[in-house]
């Protein structure tokens, strides 16, 4: 041992200073002969840590000196505002690649419908500028609007609107088996359409705001994953799969009304949260949607230079159960699950924005009514559901929770915790979105799974027995189908909402919670969209006006100094709300 | 000259073997891509019309042999998703993660040999420690963390001293060079300050066992320095050895070069395989990990070869055992 | 090797960190499965000790639990690193030339290919899961370690106490374990150590990369990838799981260090260094 002590003292030089035998040699011998030439010439890591100074500090100056507000104007209207999200679309292809950042990015802004529909989710004209629907509710005929053209010359007519329906019955295109009972769709003239049904059908027209009722250039040839040609009023100027989607105002676009308010968006996506918040924070974004609410807890209280909203949204935190599986197809088990849920705590772990849900239609939609007292937070008859069943906290079931990465792993953590107490032992998997795919939506192989369902008007889900729940109710089938017959829009209100009781009532699934969309802006950024913008964004009348920078005011953070914008527009700043 | 030509040989048998790795393992996999364009409200209908589209009903050696026929053309084939290529896809991300890891590499280079040569020839001891122990504590640093201490110090919004952006890479990439330099600042930085760390232990204990050899007593005798004999002779020395060990650390950069890019939300080859992974993209997926892999397997015969151009006293040693590394 | 400050200051961290994990097991402050909305992202505080995380669980108690974990994934990355190593330094001192020119070219040819490659690859048909670590870092290290002790296993095996087991007919396992091994164990298990510091520090990628550890299962990598989406509110929960990470590390690379030093005080630092 005393000959590794010795080896150490060499190696590291630092434990016994006045060892002379301290120097980079093995051999004592040798090191003692190196002390000899002290004075040497100046030694030239001198030169070269002087020589990094200099780096370090060219760099920090050009870090400094290049910092320009990316909107370009300091006054006035802005000719381009960045707009920050978090889900990118892979592509372009909006007839075949699902999810909403498509929907959000093209529907309403580079693609139009037939119809449309605003923030308070209701049906709005567009390409149609009305419609009539006969007696027994099965055709529809649309009026077009006038000198419809495409962003590229081409004229927009009838024969457009009917080539693109066929086109997506035909080749089943995404959202095709949402035209429910389609028969035939023809151009009776330039500027007329009519749609024939077999049945009547409630959801037509707001289906028809869709991806189904989008409108193609059939003249014209491109690569759909990588360009965009419709009508809206912006094209596709330039697309980062993953990145980023530049848009440039229509300049043939045919309306008025709708005409782009800003000449150039970027729409940026962030896969990381904390690059997205950089981002706004130092003005490289102008708007962020969504943020956590938790993330935007500083941006709250900064109120001079942000305004942070929370809007009402679709997204639904389904927690399913298997309801054919071995475990869960015992209904006392489900009803357990349901009773042994906090949803309240839940939403407060995540900010206390989200709102709790009770059944599967949120408040956006027909047929919502608040039916959270079904399945009150109730751990003790929870408890005593699952002894009938035969489990205790010592001798608990075992069930597997499949989810997809995208959530985060907290919502599963939650939920194990929660369950522990009741007898129910929560394994977590957490897996990529298409394993899930495989595993769960398409093979039904699963006990519990976590998705968040983010389209409206999708009740239709609880009718089909073969999809992934394993849900099959008469009931419900029975009553959607009065809904869907309906003529009127109450009475389809009113069954369906009866449907949604009789859903909740099964327990085939848990409603965790109805995700609110928090969305924050810098001040002097108007017309953005609170409501429903994650699948839907009408982006025409986005601007952005920042003010004169203050002359004076109190220090900037550290010792970066930005221009600071005044809040005077904060006041005016329009708010939608609906739903509370 | 023997061992170059096994080298080589082995080298095109293992890139062979990982081709066939990579095709197998990802048909392992469950899910598909026409299910995951498809989503949540797709029916059986689209997701069969999207996967005849795709042609992702041939039989899978069918598959495998054009893929590798096309390999074999330098032809990487078109990303499913993106419908774009994949060389291009790949060039494009390879302009952010290539700077990246470059600048990252100098960076470890400039900190690594100063650090090193100081904890060797400094002449004070306490200086000599410090910069060996500064160098063990930056090694132990997982590169996440060091990277959030960067942003936490240093980025724009929520630094301290906010100066550097901390997300993303400008649209108008290289083209604006300053704007697309000041994003790379921190991530940079972070790869840098890592690997600075691990080089700096090796020049340290290279120099090391050069001080104590004959050569620098060589040196010595002929009237040079301590100093002045490490910096001309020694360092020479060290030169293959540490040629080897860059190498090699390039090759580990990559991990951290991936978990930077994810953290400052950079659009390179580790992110971009990451969601490509995740999307099912296969074919993208399988010609991105096959050029890396190949890309490393090049990096490792060039350095192996340079080692031996480098240090002619190498030249059979690890068959008769003679040398010294 | 305690009589050094660095090495006492390693073997104690060591200690406390074999202690926690094997504490973790049968008693935490607060109960792992104990979330609570009310209170997420506390400070640290008298019940909670470092504070609570986005679920409201006591991060103290994660970080514990997380100990055990990594300890697992260490131990495993280390056997494997050694199994695959020795083979691998067995076949290039065979008295075979061809196997013993295979192993060398291929050692070579595959120590370029990154950890986080294989992982990747093998996170495809496994999933996220503690094994992906354990066999991609197996792999690499390994071979790192075949690299690494192979001169000095080609000296020992043309040394002339082996010829002389050799024309007695020893047999090539009997000189392998009596003769070889003694000879390279000081490069061995410097390695071996610095594997296991890297294997902690992989561990924290990889699970960040989403190919790691699964979620539900505790761990550093865990802990920290979790709090780094708050980093730019709650900026302390993402401190301690790093500095943890950071500490244990260091302590490997030092007890690595005067591994060395104890066992063979001759030992080559290029050597030692060279991980």
């Amino acid at each position: 041992m005393s000959s590794s002590k010795l080896k150490t003292d060499v190696q590291e030089g630092t434990v016994r200073h006045e060892d002379t035998t301290a120097g980079p040699s093995t051999d004592p011998v040798l090191n003692q002969r190196l002390k000899a030439p002290r004075k040497g010439n100046p030694l030239p890591w001198q030169l070269v840590s002087a020589l990094l100074a200099v780096v370090l500090i060219a760099v920090l100056w050009a870090g400094r000196s290049y910092q320009q507000p990316t909107a370009g104007v300091t006054a006035g209207i802005s000719k381009s505002v960045s707009i920050g999200f978090r889900l990118a679309p892979a592509n372009l292809d909006i007839r075949n690649q699902s999810g909403a950042a498509l929907d959000q990015a093209l529907i309403g802004n580079v693609y139009e419908g037939l119809v449309s529909r605003d923030q308070t989710n209701r049906v709005m004209p567009s390409l149609a500028n009305s419609w009539e629907i006969s007696e027994d509710a099965t055709t529809y005929t649309f009026h077009l609007n006038p000198n419809l053209t495409f962003s590229n010359g081409d004229k927009l007519d009838a024969e457009d609107v009917a080539w693109s329906i066929n086109q997506l019955m035909e080749h089943h295109y995404h959202d095709a088996d949402q035209l429910q009972n389609f028969q035939s769709v023809k151009a009776i003239d330039k500027d007329h359409v009519q749609l024939q049904l077999t049945a009547p059908y409630a959801n037509i027209l707001w289906v028809l705001t869709g991806r189904a009722g989008l409108v193609f250039d059939r003249k014209a040839q491109y690569d759909p994953k990588t360009q965009a040609v419709g009508s809206g009023p912006y094209t596709v100027e330039s697309f980062t799969p993953n990145s980023s989607l530049v848009l440039k105002a229509n300049t043939r676009y045919w309306g008025r009304q709708h005409r782009a308010k800003t000449e150039t968006l970027h729409l940026r996506y962030f896969a990381d949260d904390n690059a997205a918040v950089n981002a706004l924070k130092s003005q490289d974004i102008q708007v962020l949607a969504p943020i956590t609410a938790n993330l935007a807890a500083p941006f709250t209280k900064d109120t001079e230079h942000y305004s942070v909203h929370s809007g009402a949204g679709s997204d639904k935190y389904v927690l399913a159960f298997n309801n054919k599986g071995s475990k869960t197809s015992d209904m006392r088990v489900r009803q357990a699950i349901r009773y042994a849920i906090n949803h309240q705590d839940l939403i407060d772990s995540r900010g206390g924005v989200d709102q709790p849900m009770g059944g599967p239609i949120p408040s956006v939609d027909p047929g919502y009514r608040d039916i959270t007292n079904l399945y009150p937070h109730n751990p003790e008859r929870a408890k005593r559901l699952m002894a009938q069943v035969g489990y205790t906290p010592d001798k608990p079931l075992t069930l597997r929770l499949t989810y997809p990465n995208t959530y985060g792993t907290e919502l599963g953590d939650q939920l194990r915790s929660q369950l522990k107490p009741i007898g129910i032992n929560l394994q977590l998997q957490v897996v990529e979105f298409s394993t899930w795919m495989q595993d769960v939506y398409t093979n039904h192989n699963y006990d519990l799974s976590l998705v968040d369902h983010s389209e409206s008007h999708d009740f239709s889900q609880w009718t089909n027995p073969n999809y992934y729940y394993g849900y099959d109710s008469k009931v419900v089938r029975d009553l959607y189908a009065k809904a869907m017959a309906a003529r009127k829009a109450e009475d389809t209100d009113h069954y369906l909402a009866q449907a949604a009781q009789q859903v909740s009532q099964d327990a085939p699934a848990d409603w965790l919670f109805n995700y609110r969309i928090t969305t924050v802006t810098l001040t002097g950024l108007r017309g953005f969209p609170l409501n429903l913008n994650q699948t839907l964004l009408n982006a025409w009348k986005i601007s952005y006006s920042p003010d004169k920078p203050k002359t004076s005011g109190p220090a900037a953070r550290a010792l970066y100094d930005r221009p600071k914008w005044r809040s005077s527009d904060h006041a005016t700043f329009l708010q939608y709300t609906i739903a509370g | 000259m023997r061992y170059l030509v096994r080298r080589i040989v082995l080298f095109i048998l293992a890139l062979w073997a990982i081709s066939i790795l990579i095709f197998a393992s990802l048909r392992i996999l469950p899910g598909d891509i026409a299910t995951v364009m498809a989503g949540i409200n797709s029916s059986p209908e689209q997701v069969a019309g999207l996967r005849l589209r795709l042609g992702l009903n041939r039989p899978l050696p069918a598959q495998y042999g054009s893929w590798l026929k096309d390999l074999v053309h330098g032809d990487f084939g078109f990303s499913m998703l993106t419908g774009r290529s994949i060389s291009e896809q790949v060039a494009a991300r390879a302009s952010v993660t290539f700077p990246l890891v470059g600048l990252g590499i100098v960076l470890a280079l400039v900190i690594g040999l100063t650090m090193g040569c100081l904890a060797v020839m400094a002449r004070s001891t306490r200086l000599r420690s410090f910069c060996h122990m500064l160098a063990l504590v930056a090694g132990s640093i997982p590169v996440l963390w060091g990277g959030l201490l960067l942003i936490l110090l240093f980025s724009r919004g929520t630094g301290l001293i906010q100066i550097f952006p901390s997300q993303g890479f400008p649209d108008t990439g290289w083209r604006r060079p300053a704007e697309a330099l000041q994003t790379m600042a921190l991530p940079a930085a972070t790869l840098g300050l890592v690997v600075g760390a691990s080089i700096t232990r090796y020049t340290r204990s290279a120099l090391n066992d050069i001080a104590g050899s004959g050569w620098i007593d060589m040196a010595r005798s002929c009237g040079m320095t301590r100093n002045q004999a490490l910096m001309r002779v020694g360092l020479r020395l060290t030169l293959p050895q540490l040629v080897s060990v860059v190498g090699l650390t390039f090759a580990e950069m990559i991990t951290g070069a991936m978990v930077v890019e994810n953290l400052f939300a950079l659009p390179g080859l580790g992110s971009g395989l990451i969601t490509d992974i995740g999307n099912r993209d296969l074919i993208a997926v399988q010609s991105e990990l096959f050029m890396l892999a190949a890309f490393f397997l090049v990096i490792g015969l060039i350095v192996d070869l340079l080692h031996r151009l480098l240090d002619p006293r190498l030249k059979e040693s690890t068959v008769t055992g003679r040398g010294r590394s | 090797m305690w009589s050094t400050v660095e090495g006492r200051f390693a073997l104690s961290i060591l200690l406390v960190w074999v202690f926690m994990a094997v504490l973790s097991l049968v008693w935490t402050p607060q109960p792992l499965w104990a979330t609570d909305g009310q209170q997420v992202w506390q400070k640290p505080s008298h019940n909670h000790w470092l504070g609570t995380d986005g679920t409201g669980a006591d991060v103290f108690s994660w970080l514990m639990a997380g100990s055990a974990t990594n300890l697992l994934i260490c131990l495993l990355t280390v056997a494997c690193a050694a199994a695959l190593g020795i083979l691998l330094i067995a076949a290039t001192v065979s008295r075979s030339a061809l196997v013993a020119n295979t192993s060398i070219v291929l050692v070579d040819a595959l120590i370029s290919i990154p950890t986080v490659l294989i992982a990747l690859i093998l996170a495809v048909p496994l999933g996220a899961s503690v094994v992906v670590i354990v066999l991609a870092c197996g792999l690499g290290y390994g071979l790192n370690l075949a690299r690494v002790a192979r001169p000095q296993a080609l000296l020992a095996a043309r040394s002339d106490y082996v010829i002389a087991a050799q024309v007695s007919g020893a047999s090539a396992g009997r000189i392998l374990v009596s003769h070889i091994l003694p000879n390279i164990m000081p490069v061995v298990a410097v390695q071996l150590s610095l594997s296991a510091g890297s294997s902690v520090l992989a561990e924290s990628g990889l699970t960040y990369l989403g190919v790691g550890v699964s979620s539900g299962v505790p761990s550093w990598g865990h802990s920290l990838a979790t709090s780094v989406k708050l980093i730019n509110v709650y900026p302390l929960t993402a401190l301690w799981p790093g500095l943890l990470v950071t500490l244990v590390v260091l302590s490997l690379n030092l007890f690595g260090d005067s591994i060395g030093d104890a066992i063979d005080p001759q030992s080559n630092s290029a050597l030692r260094e060279a991980a």
